[in-house]
């Protein structure tokens, strides 16, 4: 039920103990942060402590109240219901994990609402029953507060169902340590990396579609354990996704250059 | 071997904390800075421009050249050059963690040391004590190529609080407690300068009809110009339009106007005039394309239905279903496509695009181009758009001069083509003038109600500031640009605002719209990650995220 080997996450607050007392108590979590700072990693690093399953839905807009619950399906001259994840992880005890759950239509999340309070219930029109949650399930949404900044996406009805938990980027030590132990690369490029990504969150320029997350400087420090150059690896891993403008796309590099340059450049 | 500079920038900005260029210094110059844009020489070494940039960057960001500091040093080149001496070091070092590892030998923390401050860096530098010269790195201090922006500010707010009001600019009937102050600081004037709000004031004033104005050569263009701070007298303007109602053609209409200090309507306020824009002489302008725009935009014009027969769906369709067993049972092989789907594919939304084309819009914006031109760029990307996605579009654009003139010109129609004729139209419009933003809404209300013939309807405003027109500032204006949003929303009409290339952020008209239904972006290629959300909250909808 359970992988053996807990997924590795370093803790920066005292989130692990929020989760946990949050889960005991059967209330539903809030996870707010940026793309790429670890929170699925936060998730299922939970759910293996508190030895649950865990079921993954990572929200669009066009899912419906039916992706989630379950459907009638026909097979052959018969009907057949089919549970949704959500349905499956209420009746398996599992841990529900919406994934930008602001994503998905306001008409579709509102079925979380009984699951969140303290009903603990899942109402099943198709089916005329209602289920009541099987102990250990929990409900977790998360949203990413910046990515659509305009915007209070969530409903507030939604929101106060919900324990909250931000995460935001590592603080630098603590993002060198992750990159350095993801990626498989020594301290000192690590540092470096995470230095880069550092310099680029703090940029707010037009055509910067998200900044350098935690992600994306391991996904770079892969590539150097793969022998490639840092440079490259950087421009390839952390320049490249995150802007399309060629202006932009030659300033991030000049900014791997100065960042990931030897210490003789 | 000279090398583009400008992709530098990036790392300025971070280094700085906030944008700044990187420019092109003259060969074999130092780099230097204004507060908006680092010079460092195109042909020096790349390690050596890197470095100019970097300290260049600190100084920004370590606050070194704020007015008070900068301010003593400017006819003293020598204080200047120990001030740099000492205070480079110290940003450099305040700026450690952020510097490349590359630069990190430049800075001398010894030196750094002797500040914790720029006055404490200019302490030292006016102190006795012997100096070395900064490293070549360091470029050089220009004092008084530094913006006084925050001086200009300041003058600015204290001329309003000594003179208590504006010149009298307000028309006859304007409140006595008009929030001059607020005109004043008004986030319209970019930098705020005392100045630029007074070449605004006056710029109506000097060309009447002539070649300044929006809607120059437009049919009924009214140059009713009043002496702006008594400076500027017209110059045979024609006193065209009277107090009130004169000369109202077809789609002229009068509407009221919500005067906050009395908290009633005035009745029959203001004049709206609504002619079609001319076409420039000049070959038609490429519209925008509107492509980037048009899947963000493309999911929200539309009703979901239910649609049978669909291959998945939501539910079982009945009807469906039973033919496919009496067809499956009678050995005909059967359609499996048995359920019902919500599908988005109605459209049945009108979108009236409202340009603010006053004065303050033909500023030069923080990129160089003016905010003019960001905005006729995404109103014509808009239009485009909603034009492609079948959607009814309507393009108007509005400035006013006074409440018996305020112009809202017809760039495209509803029931208009989009074709080169429209896009000429877009390209010949020039700002100048004042905005009456309540007049404007309540007008483009109107026309979406009675042209624009869909269940949702949309009013979309692109303007950079609440700028104020005459007996319209500050808490008045916004307090009846509100009313006439309500008004708008109140007959379903969603409302929305952008500004696109501001320099600053148009706090009065966030407060007027709400910050749901305001977004500032920087250029118009930032629109497709904003309008889906925008436009969807507009218009009560949170189908489309």
């Amino acid at each position: 039920m359970t992988s053996p080997a807990r997924p590795w996450y370093v803790p920066v607050g005292p989130e692990e103990q929020v989760f946990a007392a949050a889960h005991r108590q059967g209330l539903a979590v809030l996870l707010k942060g940026p793309t790429g700072c670890g929170k699925t990693r936060f998730v299922e690093a939970m759910a293996h402590d508190l030895g649950r399953p865990l079921v993954t839905v990572s929200c669009h807009d066009d899912l419906t109240t039916a992706d989630l619950v379950g459907r009638h399906l026909l097979r052959g001259g018969e009907t057949r219901w089919v549970d949704g994840p959500l349905t499956r992880a209420v009746r398996e005890g599992a841990i529900c994990y919406l994934d930008e759950v602001v994503e998905a239509r306001q008409d579709t999340t509102v079925v979380i609402h009984p699951l969140a309070d303290h009903r603990r219930q899942l109402p099943i029109d198709r089916l005329g029953i209602v289920l009541d949650a099987a102990p250990g399930f929990g409900l977790v949404v998360s949203y990413n507060p910046g990515y659509q900044s305009v915007l209070k996406d969530l409903k507030d009805s939604t929101r106060q169902r919900m324990v909250a938990i931000e995460l935001g980027f590592p603080p630098p030590d603590v993002e060198e340590k992750i990159v350095a132990h993801e990626a498989g690369v020594d301290h000192e490029l690590a540092a470096r990396l995470v230095q880069l990504g550092q310099a680029i969150r703090r940029l707010d320029a037009p055509g910067l579609r998200e900044v350098a997350s935690t992600r994306v400087l391991i996904a770079a420090g892969r590539l150097v354990a793969e022998g490639l150059p840092a440079r490259t690896a950087a421009r390839a891993a952390v320049a490249g996704p995150l802007s399309d403008d060629p202006l932009v796309g030659e300033g991030l590099g000049q900014m791997v250059d100065a960042y990931l340059a030897d210490d003789d450049g | 071997m000279a090398e583009d500079v400008a992709p530098l920038g990036l790392l300025a900005s971070a280094l700085a904390g906030r944008a700044l260029a990187v420019g092109a210094a003259g060969p074999g110059e130092p780099a230097w800075t204004d507060g908006a844009t680092v010079f460092v020489d195109p042909g020096a070494a790349p390690a050596d421009r890197l470095r100019a940039v970097a300290v260049q960057a600190s100084l920004v960001a370590g606050g070194s050249l704020a007015p008070d500091v900068v301010r003593p040093l400017a006819r003293r080149p020598a204080l200047a050059r120990r001030y740099l001496a000492v205070e480079g070091h110290r940003a450099l070092a305040a700026n450690g963690d952020l510097l490349p590892p590359g630069l990190r030998p430049l800075v001398d923390h010894v030196i750094a040391a002797l500040a914790a401050d720029p006055p404490g860096s200019l302490a030292v530098a006016r102190g006795p004590g012997a100096l070395p010269d900064p490293p070549a790195a360091f470029g050089t201090l220009r004092p008084r190529a530094l913006p006084a922006a925050a001086d200009a500010e300041q003058a600015a707010a204290t001329a309003a609080a000594a003179a208590g009001r504006l010149p009298d600019v307000d028309d006859d009937d304007a409140d006595p407690d008009e929030d001059v102050g607020s005109v004043l600081t008004s986030p319209v004037g970019g930098r705020g300068a005392l100045g630029r709000l007074l070449a605004r004031l006056l710029r109506p004033a000097r060309g009447p009809g002539g070649t300044g104005p929006v809607g120059a050569g437009a049919p009924a263009r009214v140059g009713r110009s009043r002496p702006a701070g008594g400076a500027a007298a017209a110059r045979g303007a024609p006193e065209g339009l009277g107090r009130a109602a004169a000369a109202l053609g077809p789609r002229d209409r009068v509407y009221p106007e919500w005067d906050v200090h009395r908290r009633r309507y005035r009745p029959a306020w203001c004049t709206v005039h609504e002619r079609t824009a001319p076409a420039g002489d000049g070959p038609a302008p490429a519209l925008p394309g509107g492509a980037g725009l048009r899947r963000p935009l493309a999911r929200l014009g539309t009703g979901l239905d239910r649609t049978h027969r669909r291959p998945q769906g939501d539910d079982v369709d009945l009807d469906a279903a039973v033919e496919a067993r009496v067809a499956a049972l009678a050995g005909v092989p059967a359609d499996e496509a048995v359920y019902v789907e919500s599908l988005r594919r109605r459209r049945d939304l009108a979108v009236l695009v409202l340009l603010d084309v006053s004065g303050s819009a033909g500023e030069p914006g923080p990129a160089g181009r003016t905010v003019h031109e960001h905005q006729r760029a995404a109103a014509g990307a808009l239009t485009a758009a909603l034009h492609d996605l079948g959607d009814r579009v309507a393009l108007y654009a509005f400035h006013s001069q006074g409440r018996t003139a305020v112009h809202v010109t017809r760039v495209k129609g509803f029931d208009d083509r989009l074709d080169g004729r429209a896009a000429r139209r877009l390209g010949a419009l020039v700002p100048g003038a004042y905005t009456r933003l309540g007049a404007a809404i309540r007008h483009g209300a109107h026309v979406l109600d009675e042209r624009g013939g869909t269940p949702r309807r949309l009013l979309l405003v692109l303007s950079d500031g609440l700028a104020y027109d005459h007996g319209y500032g500050g808490r008045y204006g916004e307090a009846d640009a509100r009313r006439a949003l309500a008004e708008a929303r109140r007959r379903g009409i969603g409302c929305l605002c952008l500004s696109v290339g501001a320099g600053t952020e148009p706090v009065a008209l966030r407060r007027v719209f709400g910050p749901a239904a305001h977004a500032t972006v920087p250029t118009p290629d930032r629109l497709p990650a904003l309008i889906g959300p925008l436009v969807g909250v507009a218009l009560g909808d949170r189908r489309a995220p």
